[in-house]
């Protein structure tokens, strides 16, 4: 026990400390129906990522972060500007679009470089397992920055989410708040995926979310909700991933699928009892 | 808590003391390590190899007994030349046992003592995945693997001096099995001295050294760089010219890119483990002997 608690405590740590964020924007996104968005800004991330080793900079150094993060931004300017109220063109798809073509983009420059199907499925599924301490603070030292922005400017935040037509009556720039909603949920995806990995991302971010979605109405209850959801996961993935000896990131994600499994069985019953 | 934990560290003392005066704890990287350790330590050791036979030794993903492992090791063997360079610091850090840190005896650094070939003279990532110490696949030459063998045997002495005369005899045992086997293996191949194998990725140089098998076309454009449509033209228009007609792929590698060459070239496709372990192949000289008398077949079969 004291031996796995040494060897898990930093992935312990980086799925407790991390998901408190990630749970509460993904409240947001499942809300904006943007679902993947995250899946399409951090691959146009990674994107910056794969220039970077073609320029020869190591894939944790600073200027390969710098790429990453300026690609994230021109990713935030196309999504706040494609924030469209017509139906023909559904955001999501050009979300989609987005993802594809940075996916083969990545491919494209990624075939002259030797790292590259290394990188690719590091970015894919992470390396949770052996994150280091300095990254976890780090991480959560942008995330405790980002959070306290969201709760300054929380009105605003909520409103162009929850209630955009509102917030347009009310004379609230919806372009300027909505580039800077994604321009920090950029930043917060891309850091998080350079530990746990596109899957873990994504996984934080909607599971939790989409569970709350079924239990609760009121957005504190459901931030609640999604915060012990993706704790409680974590633990059973890292204890399932140290005890039978499977790759983390994965388990984890797989423990966050049981937790949706059960929340709508536990629903179903719940309106069955109703009816 | 606080109780729990004096009533555990007792037991956690015993059992630290019972492994200490027991079995020397071994971490291998590859199989072949493993394969020669095991050969060396018998009985005396617990071994465990961290990349699967099947694996691509450059890209190894990590699993959280791997740092149980790695944290209770007493020595640990590693290849060196940068092979494990993409996986391995990473997970030692995450174990956290100074015994195996660099420069420790129970740091096994395998290709310390062996002459690699490929040595560049520029190092430059333009070139594909170069290792800036050379090649490091040389445990494709048994007699590379007869260095390696009497490196890790004086490790193990250093760890463990009372199993030091045990390590010595399966050294000595080992020496010897592999001189006659040589002798048998260089007997098999020497009549195709000179016709080249086609490979996938530079990996069988020091075999082709030995055996006298030229190994320098090989269907990645550079080490680590996927085949391209260009290239494979390219090595099809020579294998046609030169009648090249053997191309060997290792498991983790794509077969199909290898077997479109040979159709068009009328080639044979030999598939040749990276390392022992597999069926058939448990132990190095098992290992070595399926190659060796694989491509003796197959160029044997060709007119």
């Amino acid at each position: 026990m004291l031996e796995s608690f040494q060897i898990m405590q930093w992935p312990l740590l980086a799925c407790l400390l991390l998901p408190g964020l990630l749970v509460y924007l993904g409240l947001h996104i499942v809300e904006r129906e943007i679902i993947f968005v995250d899946l399409s800004l951090a691959q146009v991330a990674a994107l910056g990522t794969c220039l970077g080793i073609l320029m020869h900079y190591e894939a944790d150094s600073w200027e390969s972060y710098a790429l990453s993060l300026g690609f994230t931004l021109v990713g935030a300017g196309i999504f706040t500007f494609t924030r469209t109220k017509s139906h023909r063109v559904p955001q999501e798809a050009l979300i989609g679009i987005v993802y594809v073509v940075t996916a083969a983009l990545g491919i494209l420059l990624l075939s002259r470089s030797p790292e590259g199907n290394e990188e690719l499925r590091r970015t894919l599924i992470g390396e949770v397992l052996l994150v280091t301490p300095a990254q976890v603070l780090r991480t959560f030292g942008l995330f405790v920055a980002i959070g306290i922005v969201h709760w300054f400017f929380r009105d605003k935040f909520l409103a162009i989410s929850f209630d955009p037509d509102g917030a347009a009556a009310r004379g609230l720039s919806i372009h300027w708040w909505d580039f800077a909603f994604y321009a920090m949920f950029g930043w917060v995806v891309t850091s998080f995926v350079q530990i746990g990995g596109v899957l873990l991302v994504f996984s934080f971010l909607i599971v939790p979310a989409v569970c709350a979605n079924f239990l609760a109405e009121k957005l504190r209850s459901r931030l609640v909700i999604g915060w012990v959801t993706a704790t409680l996961a974590s633990i059973v993935g890292l204890y399932a991933s140290y005890s039978i000896d499977l790759p983390t990131g994965a388990a984890i994600v797989c423990a966050l699928g049981l937790a949706l499994l059960g929340t709508i069985v536990a629903t179903s019953f719940r309106k069955a009892k109703v009816l | 808590m606080k109780i729990s934990l004096c009533f555990l560290f007792p037991a956690v003392l015993g059992l630290a003391v019972v492994t200490a005066s027991a079995r020397l704890n071994v971490v291998a990287t590859t199989p072949d390590l493993g394969a020669i350790a095991s050969a060396i330590g018998g009985d005396a050791i617990d071994l465990t190899v961290l990349a699967k036979p099947t694996e691509d030794p450059h890209f190894v993903d990590a699993k959280p007994s791997y740092l149980v492992k790695l944290n209770r090791a007493d020595a640990l063997i590693e290849g060196g030349a940068e092979l494990e360079a993409g996986w391995l610091a990473p997970l030692l850090e995450g174990a956290r046992n100074p015994r195996i840190e660099r420069g420790k005896p129970g740091r096994i650094i395998a290709a310390e003592g062996i002459a690699l070939l490929e040595v560049p003279s520029v190092l430059d990532r333009s070139q594909g995945d170069i290792h800036a110490s050379g090649n490091p696949h040389f445990l494709t030459d048994p007699v590379n693997a007869g260095i390696v063998a009497a490196h890790i045997a004086r490790a193990f002495a250093d760890l463990d001096g009372a199993a030091a005369g045990r390590f010595a005899a399966n050294e000595r045992k080992f020496a010897g099995e592999l001189q006659s086997r040589l002798a048998g293996w260089q007997k098999a191949l020497a009549p195709f001295a000179g016709r080249p194998v086609v490979t996938y990725h530079n990996y069988w140089i020091y075999f082709g050294h030995r055996f006298n098998l030229p190994m320098d076309l090989f269907l990645e454009p550079k080490p680590g760089i996927p085949p391209t449509p260009a290239h494979l033209a390219g090595v099809i228009t020579r294998m046609r010219a030169d009648h090249l007609r053997l191309i060997a792929v290792q498991p983790y590698q794509n077969r199909k890119t290898a077997e479109t060459v040979a159709s068009h070239t009328d080639a044979v496709v030999l598939d040749w483990p990276s390392f022992p372990g597999g069926p058939g192949t448990e132990t190095y000289f098992e290992w070595m002997d399926f190659l060796v008398l694989s491509t003796a077949k197959a160029f044997a079969a060709q007119p």
